[in-house]
């Protein structure tokens, strides 16, 4: 059914307003958000989930709409799928522009100052950057949480891995991950005896296998010490094959999707390659799952104990300045997305969460004057830096089938190379060169338009070409460095007079260091493959960066963090170790933003696991 | 010739299952035609239902299958009467009535309508024999009709489907007396969740009384409800039968509506929004040597390797239907090339898939797909 008559009950925002029994109010509907959630109405306690979007796509026919967005739009890029709403409007990549130093673009929802321009982006939709993610789910190493006491570099966590260990099983659990334990004990990550995946590690696409039949058995050389390679299949959080042996036996039961109906639950993973921006079958996990499941909790009196109110775009927190605690936000409630016509109503509540994402939960806090103590709010902004590297293969290798990335070459991940140069990962994009080069529209319109290819010959043309296409993503760790920040201006504001982030971001030399690295290290692998190296980076590039008289274009990974770092002292960081403000003790901080390093983990589990923790705290708190 | 309805011997279980799979089976070809036949961007909500039900009657086949293997059957999809020839008839008690292949529209969802809604007996009737003389024509399917004497039809599924209940029943009981079990089939045959989820239901393996009786009362459920209210027992499944309804009305329901009267938000149906198929076509209409005939026949002949990989799957290779994905889009793509392009000779109609599986076996692309592997 498209319609899920739960969402007949649509939320009355001067009943929000009115009501004084929520126990916690969570800003944002991304994964953070929904976790909290589900595990406070588990509790039995009343959540209030502010969207800042239309909230459509809770339901079936809106998820549909999106895929039908994403089907006709002519660049495929991660926000093709999701309307311009300018009311929560998100950074949209093909916008940008190169920029000089001192230059400031404000054409685009996020101002961008020069001269490195990130192209990073996020979802303001309901269930956040989980309705664009790629879903690949490696754990933190144990080492990335001691990098400073490792290697000199970033800062410690205030939480070694081992403290995290048991709620990466819990973030596993709810995105439903398919890994095999055997392909992801490399360089020292162990797992509980007899623990197993909730699903069966997905299997490598044959562009994967294909790679690693040409460098399986070699190895590279780095400051004296030898690092073999092979290609790995990455942890995912997409529908598998469930395992029976989960749980003591038990088995997974994949489970949930926007709609409640077992037929409309995620299916199967199908390989259909569009996991970004959105999966067409629901295989690929998104927070909607977790909420769907939030949502059907009722409390004793019958009425459901997770209330969602869209289109409500939290614009400040209110501190009651005798307490410090905070005593309500106030909320801008748009009427359509096409108008700027709002209300402001004000929502109070015991427990406020802000779940939006590093860049708009910073973005919040210092609109509302909120620096904190440290003065690190908006700071310390982080996100993987990736280095394309394309080249084609000199055999076909079905580029273009399987999901968007099944496999990788990790084993640089970790090693004492960390103390001069960044870790890196790098991903086999299963899509081929669409990243680097628009691929395969690009393709096709060069053997059309420049070579006057057709029939039989295109079609071969396009084989020939498409088909041994291999991408290799190098995703580099960045640490925190407190000049990377987002700040706001008066003169920037959006439709609703709500200031947008300033983001001024420098790739740090670490960084660089190893991205020089990895592109050696990448014409190495195509060496050993036989393949042509068709790597070239622009000058104009918007993230052309030079480096010791080398230019990389520097892409952003979407892998925001660090605005809100937690850590010992209410001096060193913006929130504890359990995600909260160290300044307002009813209030947390929760998400990416709250991570004092990143490693080379895409973010999401990571930072899964730590709201389960903050969870828990919460709860504590209101008992 | 003298035909009882209740089940006495652990073959004629065995033909009854064989008939419950082929029954399950009956349905998928017009639901799964007319959700083809649906042109892009239109009737999202009928799409979607139709959907849903093709996709619990995959399961329900599947089921059969378990309880099938469960009893040391051997469930084949490759027989040659497997697949019905449409018109298929279906029993609406003292009569039958059609059930083609055609476009989505009004008259389908009058034929879908009837699937789903369950002939009950009226007291009075519910004595006599659940046994039905045909009143349809000798050459044509009637399903649920007795393994041993197609004359015969069950009153309706329910009936058919009670008297495998009471078979199995009466059979392990008497088996069980002798200090045996009917459930002698191979564990590893059954078909689980790990292979098929997000079906519709839980797909879980058989292989006891219990176990059997769960799985048919899943199929039972599902597939004709309790003829009670809108939502079935856990209050949160539509009854197919009012799913179809919905579109009819144009409305959708809301808990606590009462039967015939939805009243929750309207829903958009486009009753020219697919594409006009030409009824229950058959290969020979087409002409000879037209592309469209090579394509049909390429289909029927995919279709029947699809059965065929279904069969093996079924007969201890599980791990197969992951290889039945692909092979699903694949004819997904053949069907919706029949249905997109004119029927030469036949202004303003479309060609269809015709499902005749065994007849017309040459496979016309096999020698271009060599061609194209060389």
């Amino acid at each position: 059914m498209l319609f899920p008559s739960e969402s007949a009950l649509r939320v009355d925002p001067q009943a929000v307003a009115g009501s004084r029994d929520y126990d916690i109010v969570i800003v944002g509907s991304g994964i953070s958000g929904a976790i909290i959630a589900k595990q406070a109405a588990e509790a039995g306690k009343r959540v209030l989930v502010l969207e800042a979007g239309t909230g459509a796509n809770r339901s079936l026919v809106g998820y549909d709409d999106l895929l039908t967005t994403f089907y006709s739009a002519a660049a495929k890029d991660n926000q093709s799928p999701f309307p311009v709403n300018a009311n929560a409007a998100m950074p949209r990549s093909p916008q940008l522009r190169k920029l000089q130093a001192g230059e400031t673009d404000s054409s685009t929802y996020i101002v961008q100052s020069g001269p490195y321009v990130s192209d990073t982006t996020y979802t303001r939709i309901f269930g956040g950057t989980t309705m664009h993610w790629e879903a690949k789910t490696p754990r933190m190493l144990r080492s990335d949480f001691k990098s400073r006491t490792n290697y000199g570099q970033g800062l410690d966590w205030p939480l070694s891995f081992e403290e995290v260990e048991e709620d990466y099983r819990l973030a596993e659990q709810e995105i439903g991950v398919s890994a095999n334990v055997e392909d992801q004990s490399y360089l020292g990550q162990t797992f509980p005896d007899g623990y197993v995946f909730p699903m069966r590690g997905l299997p490598l696409s044959y562009l994967d296998q294909q790679v690693n039949n040409g460098i399986d058995g070699t190895s590279v050389d780095l400051y004296g010490r030898i690092y073999p390679l092979k290609v790995r299949p990455y942890p995912q959080g997409r529908n598998g094959i469930p395992n029976p042996a989960y749980d003591g036996g038990r088995g997974y039961r994949p489970v949930g999707a926007v709609n409640t109906h077992q037929v409309e639950e995620g299916g199967r993973c199908q390989g259909n390659t569009n996991c970004v921006p959105l999966c067409p079958v629901q295989a690929r996990y998104h927070s909607g799952k977790t909420l769907a499941k939030a949502f059907r909790m009722n409390g004793k009196s019958g009425q459901p104990l997770v209330e969602l109110l869209p289109q409500a775009v939290a614009s400040k927190v209110v501190i009651d300045p005798d307490s410090g605690k905070v005593s309500a936000l106030e909320v801008k409630v748009y009427e359509d997305p096409r108008s700027p016509v709002y209300e402001t109503i004000t929502v109070r509540g015991k427990v406020f969460v802000l779940a939006a994402g590093a860049i708009e939960t910073a973005r919040l806090m210092l609109s509302s004057g909120l620096r904190s103590t440290s003065g690190l709010v908006g700071r310390n902004l982080m996100d993987h830096a990736y280095l394309l590297n394309w080249a084609l293969m000199p055999q076909i290798c079905g580029t273009m089938r399987g999901t968007s990335s099944t496999g990788g070459i990790v084993d640089l991940r970790d090693g004492p190379f960390r103390e001069k140069q960044a870790a890196f990962a790098i991903d086999i994009h299963n899509d081929g060169w669409g990243w680097a080069t628009g691929a395969p529209t690009s393709d096709l319109l060069e053997l059309v338009d420049d070579r006057n290819l057709h029939g039989r010959e295109l079609r071969q043309g396009l084989i020939d070409r498409v088909s041994r296409q291999l991408l290799l993503a190098v995703m580099l760790e960045v640490m925190p460095v407190e000049s990377n920040r987002i700040t706001l201006d008066p003169q920037f504001t959006d439709a609703l007079g709500n200031m947008r982030p300033i983001l001024s971001f420098t790739v740090p030399e670490y960084t660089m260091r190893g991205a020089a690295y990895a592109r050696q290290f990448s014409r190495t692998v195509f060496a050993r493959l036989g393949a042509q190296d068709h790597t070239s980076y622009d000058r104009s590039d918007f993230g052309y960066v030079a480096y010791e008289g080398q230019g990389y274009a520097i892409r952003g990974g979407n892998h925001l963090a660090g605005t809100h770092i937690m850590g010992t002292t209410k001096t060193n960081s913006v929130v504890n170790k359990n995600q909260r403000s160290w300044d307002h003790e009813n209030l947390y901080l929760v998400g990416g933003g709250s991570m004092p390093t990143i490693g080379t983990a895409n973010v999401t589990l990571t930072l899964a696991a730590m709201c389960f923790r903050s969870g828990r705290d919460i709860l504590n708190y209101l008992h | 010739m003298h035909t009882h309805s209740s089940i006495r011997t652990l073959d004629e279980l065995k033909e009854f299952l064989h008939g419950a799979m082929q029954l399950e089976h009956a349905t998928i070809p017009p639901y799964l035609t007319a959700l083809y036949s649906i042109m892009p961007n239109v009737n999202q909500d009928a799409a979607q239902i139709l959907r849903v039900i093709v996709v619990e009657e995959m399961l329900h086949l599947t089921i059969a299958a378990n309880v099938l293997n469960a009893i040391g059957g051997t469930p084949d999809l490759t027989r040659p009467d497997f697949v019905a020839s449409y018109p298929a008839y279906l029993p609406d008690g003292e009569t039958d009535f059609e059930v083609g292949i055609q476009a989505f529209g009004r008259e389908a969802l009058a034929t879908f309508l009837k699937i789903e809604r369950p002939a009950a007996r009226s007291e009075h009737l519910k004595a006599q024999s659940p046994l039905i003389h045909r009143k349809s024509s000798q050459h044509k399917t009637v399903l649920g009709s007795h393994p041993r004497n197609k004359d015969l039809h069950f009153y309706s599924i329910g009936e058919f489907y009670a008297a495998i209940v009471e078979g199995i029943k009466e059979l392990e009981e008497k088996a069980k007396r002798e200090g045996q079990t009917i459930f002698t089939g191979d564990r590893s045959r059954q078909i689980t969740s790990e292979y098929y989820y997000s079906g519709g239901g839980e797909l879980f393996p058989v292989f006891d009384l219990k176990s059997a009786l769960d799985a048919l009362e899943l199929i039972i459920e599902q597939g004709e409800g309790d003829g009670g209210g809108i939502y079935d027992d856990d209050e949160h499944e539509l009854a197919h039968y009012y799913r179809f309804e919905e579109l009819v009305k144009g409305r959708y329901y809301l808990k606590g509506d009462k039967p015939g009267h939805p009243t929750g938000p309207p829903l958009q149906i486009d009753w020219d929004g697919a594409y006009p198929i030409k009824p229950n076509l058959k290969v020979a209409e087409i002409s000879d040597g037209s592309e469209l005939r090579e394509a049909t026949v390429a289909f029927n002949h995919r279709y029947g390797e699809f059965l065929a990989l279904l069969t093996r799957a079924y007969n201890g290779q599980p791990n197969l239907l992951l290889e039945a994905v692909p092979v699903m889009f694949e004819f997904r793509n053949m069907m919706l090339e029949l249905i997109r392009n004119p029927l030469p000779g036949h202004p303003g109609l479309n060609g269809s898939p015709t499902y005749e599986i065994g007849k017309n076996t040459a496979d016309p692309y096999a020698a271009h797909r060599a061609e194209a592997a060389a």
